[in-house]
């Protein structure tokens, strides 16, 4: 179905090849997962698939990509379109009409289908994706799942015999995940597309992947392109230093085969379970240190509908707590009221003993920082080091503290880069530095995972770990479960504007299998919820 | 697989003996902008000032009636405020600025006269009645005018339109498709930014302030439009079919042809003697090749339409009521030319021709045959975030 | 065996020999629309249905801009450009409403000129005519005065693209941003200045049994035509004209480098000018092919 022949692809002339030699034949029919790190070729690879690298954004490739025997040196995009589909990260940027009947209908218009053909196919996507009741929505009112399945019918109304998609599941939370994973499964065992998925977020992934192509980091720039691997899920991920927790957990426990879901590994997992009866794993103290914040019998309201309900949280010093809950529960209004962006309609918000929608300026900034869902929001110099300054001058401390602060978080990061140029990790380090600079007691992050490879997160994961023993208190909105189990002392679970559940992590997440890490559910009803956990106490053993 | 139709709206209405409308649908916007222009041609050919209300009550009784429940349909007000507008401005530029003639003085106001280095412009004087019902018929012509194609403007669904687009367009359709999809992502954007600069501990006022806003929602957009030329190229944008050299050819001898006889054509109108008569006949000569090679360049755009824009009875009668309404008011203006421009001075009162009467009756007809318009869905509460 | 090697547009939308041939016809139609009271002759048609002239040029401009922008579509503009014209088309639509229609208070200029300048005069032409209709369309505002405005409009964007492409202009870039952006002030003063006058030119004729020193005398010589035309935008309207130009030349001096950094960002993104080549597999030496 798609061929890559000897493949090298290179942007400019005179930059080092992003690919280098590059031979892969995906067969009809097969879910291939792509798994890399950012900046290792992920996305050029998706883009040599149907010719957007190098028709679209310019370069020269080397060798021959083929695609149902057409070769994309001599078939542009468009060409193609009816063969390959791409849905993008964004969904939303992608959408050129207003509703989703239109956008379905708009792939179809482009290729020339005659009008009763279009209806037939339209209903059929309508049904196969389960947007029936959606045909007259305008798609910005769409959810993040409903729209990722909009995006796809958007294509898929061309029956294509390929799907691309990249990263379609960073930004959704797991419930919506899932609906999504299912109706690529459909599609693929059902309709027989071969799908090609790049992802982050293995542990929900890797069960459905036929093969895994696994693209390592450069070591150094300049370097030839990258270590590519295909082959096996199971025989990929016994190597990978990218592996979702249930493969970490098999390295340490030392079992054969290398599990991929977690009832693989729960049949291998007696054992250890047996060795580790009698070690308690560490519970992070909830810290009992003086009330950074507290919300009060706080009420939202965003014109007629509430969006918190009677929410009271008490945050501590050296607290962090792992906002947990459906995507549009109310996390981030809770996240912004905390920073004053919200007045609440009744009840109190108290940060410092202040009201934060009465503070402004540098106060507001000295006492609570969020970096919020869309990081750039923040930024608006035209180099790394200008916004530095930048930040220096707001958050008025000394001059090169924010610098100073990047270079121990992000040390490839260059002064003269534009900041937009950054990748996305790098622009989250960014913008957290910027927060930090002022030195703020109470720091927010909204959902700082999105998009961010592992690499990236391990690096988070110290900076609020170090934050949270220097003192400071840490409130995450976030989807993942894993991140939460390694850093988070307290988990609040928010449904519907109401908090559900507020406790140490290892009682909450535990008892939900929703929000369980992968560790969790193999070693039920063991309460470990991380692989570092486990390794320590089979260390202990040892010792 | 069962073919599902659109929702309909079931909604009768008896008016008098007329026959009932049921089934709601979008009718043909150039049929609404045919009914307009027709007005408005109409509206041109005279300053008779009940005429002239007349055609302004027609299109208001229209739009009341036939009005979707949509954003942009609410401008009309705002149309007939500048109808407004226009008549006062011009009454009150007519006060202030024209020496005083006439015979019948209204008000008497001082007047001074301007140094002689602005021209030495009179302002103010005497207000006389027959300039004043001038300037009032002439504006009230320019009112009416305006207001017709306002009605235009809330009656006809701009998305709609934009799938009228013709052929050779196509592209320009599509870039008003994208920037009237992208218009209430800027505004929630820049919502967004605007509360999330406060974050950065600026006190954000002024110009400065505004900056700050202004470019991360650029860098945004900018970095949007690229995701979706990109997601654009992939879904088949762009194709075009396989055109003939011979067409091409022609296609662009008909451009140059035209272009270059309108150029002379429209020359022509401004000169004297037998300019008077072969300027507007190469213009319209060059107008019609250029429109032909325009068409004949539409041939290379392989897309098809999913639900296009019908052409049913109702639409096709929209644009028969607006025609007839401009063809009866020009044949009142050619038999009955007093009646249509009466004369202010002296003044007299204005009558109605019946020709005129029954042109107002027939722009009044849309009200009545054409299908109301769908309700519009409206987004559930706010935008989810996802 | 090379199979194909190609480079894509230079600039956003390239004006090919057809472009630039309707350009200059529709501008040479376009002067005749503003500027025939002051050169019809008194006999001419023109002349005698002087009432109904503005009406008639407002159904000829948008036919011909209809050709010229047909000409654009045709190959000119691939999808890069259309997305980046609605986008920007968006953001102009979006600052009109907000002067409220407060006297010349008009932020749109000055993205106008800057979309001109970085991203090209055939884009230049075809931001201006389609941000105008665009934003008409959007907030409703359609009437006998947007041909004009559209076609004014076009003429501005063009201008600006062309400035950037003069030698002494190219020179300043990137060694003296700050004179590139006064250039582009200047620029942005004079046309605003010029737009107002040329569209009180649309009814100007109207305008003929006002006083004699301001008003339209049809026939009259060109000089005394011109005389009483200036006087007329001085008193009727530089009160809108002083603040348009004012506020654009702001705008400009205020967020221009920032606005131009963000535009040429996005053209180099958009890979407009980056050379495509296909070139058959190597293997470099010494390799063991996986």
């Amino acid at each position: 179905m798609i061929e890559f022949e000897n493949v090298t692809i290179r942007y400019r002339a005179d930059q080092p090849p992003i690919i280098e030699n590059l031979d892969l034949t995906i067969e009809e029919g097969e879910f291939i997962l792509v798994v890399g790190a950012t900046g290792s070729g992920k996305s050029t690879l998706l883009g040599a698939i149907n010719g957007l690298v190098p028709h679209f954004t310019g370069g020269i490739l080397n060798g021959d990509v083929r695609i149902d025997q057409r070769s994309t040196s001599v078939h542009r995009p468009r060409d193609l379109a009816d063969v390959v589909g791409i849905v993008p990260q964004d969904p939303l940027s992608s959408f050129v009409t207003d509703t989703v009947e239109e956008e379905l209908a708009y792939t179809m218009e482009c290729l020339g289908i005659p009008p009763d053909v279009m209806r037939r196919r339209v209903e059929e996507t309508l049904d196969l994706l389960g947007l029936e009741e959606l045909r007259h929505r305008p798609l910005r009112s769409l959810s993040g799942g409903q729209r990722q399945r909009a995006a796809i019918g958007a294509v898929l109304t061309a029956h294509p015999r390929v799907l691309v998609l990249d990263e379609p599941t960073s930004a959704l939370d797991p419930g919506a995940a899932e609906e999504v994973l299912a109706a690529l499964h459909r599609l693929v065992h059902d309709i027989g597309v071969t799908v090609v998925l790049a992802e982050h977020r293995l542990e929900r992934v890797v069960q459905y992947a036929d093969r895994i192509v696994s693209l390592g980091a450069p070591e150094s720039p300049g370097s030839r392109g990258t270590e590519i691997t295909i082959g096996e899920p199971e025989a990929i991920m016994s190597t990978a230093p990218i592996a979702p927790a249930v493969v970490h957990l098999a390295r340490v426990a030392g079992w054969e085969r290398t599990p991929i879901t977690v009832r693989e590994a729960r049949r291998q997992a007696s054992s250890l379970r047996q060795l580790l009866i009698g070690h308690v794993p560490p519970v992070r103290a909830v810290s009992d240190a003086g009330a950074v914040a507290a919300l009060s019998d706080v009420t939202v309201r965003y014109g007629a509908l509430p969006a918190l309900r009677s929410v009271s949280v008490t945050i501590n010093q050296g607290d962090v707590i792992a906002l947990m809950g459906r995507n549009g529960a109310g996390k981030s209004t809770l996240l912004h009221s905390l920073v004053g962006h919200q007045k609440p309609a009744s009840g109190s918000i108290d940060v410092a003993g202040i009201d934060p929608s009465t503070l402004s300026g540098p106060d507001l900034v000295h006492r609570v920082g969020l970096v919020p869902q869309e990081p750039a929001d923040l930024l608006e110099a035209s180099t790394v080091a200008e916004e530095c300054a930048a930040s220096d001058r707001d958050a008025q401390c000394e001059p090169g503290t924010t610098r100073a602060l990047l270079a121990l978080l992000a040390p490839e990061v260059v002064d003269t880069t534009h900041p937009r140029d950054l990748s996305e990790g790098q622009r989250l380090l960014l913008v957290l530095c910027i927060v930090l600079a002022a030195r703020p007691s109470l720091i927010c992050l909204d959902e700082p995972t999105r998009g961010l490879d592992y690499a990236t997160k391990e690096r988070l994961t110290r900076v609020v770990t170090d934050l949270a023993e220097a003192g400071h208190a840490v409130v995450l909105a976030t989807h993942d479960v894993e991140l939460a189990a390694e850093v988070a002392s307290r988990v609040v679970i928010v449904a519907d504007g109401e908090v559900v559940a507020d406790g140490p992590t290892s009682a909450v997440i535990t008892s939900s299998p929703m929000f369980a890490p992968q560790v969790a559910k193999v070693l039920a009803p063991q309460p470990w919820l991380t692989v570092e956990q486990v390794r320590r106490a089979l260390e202990q053993d040892t010792a | 697989m069962t073919v599902r139709h659109a929702p309909a709206r079931v909604r009768t209405r008896s008016v008098g003996n007329l026959r009932n409308v049921d089934d709601t649908r979008w009718l043909h916007p150039v049929a609404w902008w045919c009914w307009a222009l027709g007005l408005a041609v109409a509206a041109s050919t005279t300053t008779n000032p009940l005429l002239l209300i007349g055609l302004i009550t027609v299109a208001a009784v229209v739009v009341d009636r036939r009005k979707p429940d949509a954003p942009w349909a609410r401008s009309f007000e705002f149309f007939i405020r500048l109808a407004v507008i226009i008549v006062l401005f011009r009454l009150l530029a007519q006060i202030i600025f024209v020496a005083p003639m006439g015979t019948t003085m209204l008000i008497d106001m001082p007047g001074v006269t301007l140094p002689s280095w602005l021209a030495g412009i009179r302002l103010g004087g005497a207000l006389m009645l027959e300039p004043a019902l001038q300037a009032l018929y002439e504006g009230l012509r320019l009112a009416a005018i305006i207001v017709a194609i306002g009605a235009a403007s809330s009656l006809a669904s701009p998305s709609r339109l934009l799938k009228s687009v013709p052929a050779a367009v196509y592209e320009i359709g599509v870039s008003v498709v994208v920037a009237t999809t992208f218009l209430p992502q800027l505004a929630s954007d820049v919502a967004r930014v605007r509360a999330n600069r406060r974050l950065r501990g600026r006190r954000d006022i002024g110009l400065r302030g505004v900056s700050g806003t202004v470019m991360p929602v650029l860098h945004g957009a900018m970095d949007r439009s690229i995701a979706l030329a990109a997601a654009m190229d992939s879904r088949g944008y762009g194709r075009v079919a396989n055109v003939s050299s011979a067409q091409r050819r022609l296609t662009a001898l008909l451009l140059v042809v035209g272009l270059i006889a309108a150029t002379l054509g429209t020359y022509g109108l401004l000169g004297t003697g037998s300019a008077t008569w072969w300027g507007p006949a190469l213009l319209i000569i060059g107008l019609c090749c250029a429109l032909a090679s325009v068409v004949l360049s539409g041939r290379r755009n392989v897309r098809t339409r999913y639900r296009p824009n019908a052409w049913k009875v109702a639409d096709v009668g929209t644009v028969a009521s607006g025609a007839a309404a401009a063809s009866l008011f020009l044949a009142a203006s050619a038999i009955n030319g007093a009646g249509m421009n009466p004369a202010t001075s002296p003044p007299t009162w204005p009558t109605v021709p019946i020709l005129a009467l029954l042109g107002l009756l027939a722009a009044i007809i849309p009200a009545f045959i054409t299908p109301p318009p769908p309700a519009t869905v409206a987004p559930s509460g706010r935008e989810v975030r996802a | 065996m090379t199979v194909a090697r190609y480079t894509t547009t230079h600039g956003a939308v390239p004006l090919g020999a057809r472009s630039v041939l309707a350009i200059g016809f529709a501008t040479a139609i376009g002067l005749v629309a503003f500027l025939w009271p002051f050169f019809a002759a008194p006999e001419s048609t023109l002349v005698a249905h002087a009432g109904d002239a503005p009406f008639i040029f407002a159904l000829l401009v948008p036919v011909v801009l209809l050709v010229v922008l047909a000409q654009f579509a045709d190959g000119a503009m691939d999808a890069k450009s259309v997305a980046l014209l609605g986008v920007l088309s968006a953001v102009i639509a979006a600052l009109r409403p907000l002067g409220a229609g407060v006297a010349g208070i008009e932020p749109i200029w000055a993205v106008l000129i800057l979309g001109g300048f970085a991203l090209g005069p055939g884009f230049g032409f075809v931001l201006g005519a389609v941000s105008l209709f665009a934003s008409a369309l959007i907030t409703g505002g359609i009437g006998p005065w947007l041909p004009f405005q559209m076609i004014a409009a076009a003429w501005i964007g063009l201008g600006a693209g062309l400035l950037a492409r003069l030698p002494a202009v190219r020179r300043l870039a990137p060694a003296h941003p700050w004179r590139e952006v006064l250039v582009l002030a200047g620029y942005a003063a004079v046309a605003s200045f010029a737009y107002g006058f040329a569209l009180n030119l649309w009814f100007w004729p109207f305008t003929a049994d006002l006083a004699p020193q301001i008003a339209f005398t049809a026939g009259a010589p060109l000089a005394e035509n011109l005389l009483a035309w200036l006087r007329f935008n001085v008193v009727t309207s530089l009160g809108f004209d002083l603040p348009r130009a004012v506020l654009a030349a702001g705008l400009i001096v205020v967020a221009g480098r920032g606005v131009l950094i963000a535009l040429r960002r996005a053209s180099r993104r958009a890979a407009f000018d980056v050379p495509v080549d296909f070139a058959p597999a190597y293997v470099r030496e010494g390799d063991v092919r996986r």
